[in-house]
């Protein structure tokens, strides 16, 4: 097994390493990484973005958002968690998540802390989750990665993880909560997250002959950086691959109530209608038809409204206020 | 493991029911089963190109994530909108429930495929 040297904590440039070694690695070698993320949020392949975290949370703390590859609901990093990536070729072990998280309970045995599966996809310590496993399959290889909270800041990892209580409805994947648990917490002796980091690397490359590590290469460099800047930076991939949605953004102003109804699909307003009780200063329909086809995000919003006589329809309201209805 | 005879079929376990120009593309019996239970499609955009081989798509299952190939050259024309609503339908019924259709563009990419007889075998070889 190849041991790849990794010490990036940028997760866009991570997850596109990830990307990179299933789909371009050759065949029959297998590899491992170890890395860790500055703090950020990792949504499931599926998943609709704005509906798993807290837009203004992240904003203030200047926490990136970024898709993943494989499946399953969203996660907060830092770092304080350890993330590990296995590529192997794919032959029987698709599914087989035992195999791959055997290393980790096998290392937490080696510093007197008792772990075990769940029977879905997390590893826990007393019944309370500290790992969560997924895998990607592409072609005949198979990626499989864990995160392992060692010493994450788990009142962040709340914050971060919790939406405003917007009315979505999706068809993307639903986060389930957990009740989670630092390894940190259940350490008898002192033992830092870098010499953790030693212990599960040995067990991991325990099992396999021939073991020997990797310095990524410049053109590897070249690739990855490539992919992390024109998609795990993106906010195509990030936000614009959410299965589309419908949002309801509804105010109790003093001038009325309005009721506003979007959909989206890839990213961009499909739809809308605008209700409420107000005494409407132009035809509606106008305003509902000219944000069509925007991009819903802030920026592009303000943009579309910038153009337009506002008042014409909404007499009492003002551009911030209603770009802030639309998208906070 | 179900392996309906008059499909042909891929080593990604893809299937193409080819009717004209036109094929029908779906995943196998044993590729729903090695998935486990699907939780999500996410379909191709009607009027995408595909080379075959290219990926058009990925299946969400409770297990893993895996990318649906294109099992030969198109154009897609049209989507099953049903699976949005109903994923698990490609594990009650994976040969019933198509994909998506798609129009093609070559017809000798269909020779590179594999018969049920082959596609059995190759399954064998896999277990």
């Amino acid at each position: 097994m190849i041991e790849i040297t990794n010490s990036s904590h940028d997760p866009c440039f991570n997850l596109a390493l990830e990307e990179y070694a299933v789909k371009n690695w050759p065949g029959s070698q297998s590899y491992f990484i170890l890395w860790q993320n500055q703090p950020a949020v990792i949504i499931g392949r599926n998943q609709n973005t704005i509906e798993e975290i807290n837009q203004a949370y992240l904003e203030e703390k200047g926490i990136q958002v970024v898709r993943r590859m494989s499946g399953g609901g969203a996660v907060y990093h830092d770092l304080g968690n350890l993330n590990f990536t296995v590529v192997v070729d794919e032959n029987n072990d698709f599914a087989n998540f035992e195999k791959f998280t055997r290393p980790v309970i096998t290392a937490l045995k080696r510093i007197g802390i008792k772990a075990e599966n769940n029977g879905r996809n997390d590893i826990t310590i007393k019944g309370r989750k500290f790992s969560g496993n997924a895998q990607f399959k592409f072609r005949d290889r198979l990626l499989h990665h864990g995160t392992i909270l060692f010493d994450s800041r788990l009142e962040d990892m709340a914050e971060a993880l919790n939406p405003s209580t917007e009315k979505i409805s999706s068809k993307g994947i639903k986060s389930v909560r957990s009740r989670v648990t630092n390894i940190s917490e259940h350490l008898s002796i002192p033992v830092s997250v870098e010499e953790f980091k030693q212990i599960l690397a040995e067990e991991v490359l325990r099992a396999e002959d021939s073991n020997h590590s990797y310095q990524l290469t410049d053109s590897d460099l070249h690739a990855v950086n490539d992919l992390r800047d024109n998609k795990y930076s993106a906010w195509a991939w990030n936000y614009g691959k959410s299965p589309a949605y419908n949002v309801r953004k509804t105010h109790p102003y003093p001038w009325g109530n309005i009721d506003i109804r979007l959909d989206i699909k890839r990213g961009l307003i499909s739809g809308c209608r605008i209700y409420g009780d107000y005494f409407a200063g132009g035809d509606i329909e106008e305003l509902e038809k000219t944000l069509i086809g925007e991009v819903y995000q802030e920026e592009d919003i303000k943009k579309c409204l910038e153009q337009l006589d506002l008042e014409k329809y909404l007499p009492h309201t003002n551009k911030k206020e209603f770009t802030d209805l639309l998208c906070r | 493991m179900n392996i309906p005879k008059k499909l042909l079929y891929t080593s990604e376990h893809e299937w193409i029911r080819v009717d004209g120009e036109k094929g029908n593309i779906g995943i196998t019996d044993y590729a729903q089963h090695h998935l486990g239970d699907i939780v999500f499609v996410e379909l191709p955009e009607v009027g995408e190109e595909a080379a075959m081989g290219e990926s058009i798509g990925v299946i969400e299952s409770v297990k893993a994530v895996a990318t649906l190939f294109s099992p030969a050259g198109g154009k897609v024309i049209e989507v099953n909108e049903e699976l949005e609503e109903a994923p698990e339908l490609l594990n009650e019924d994976p040969y019933g429930n198509w994909i998506a259709i798609i129009e093609l563009t070559d017809h000798s990419d269909l020779e590179k495929l594999m018969s049920a007889e082959a596609y059995t075998e190759f399954c064998k070889n896999l277990e």
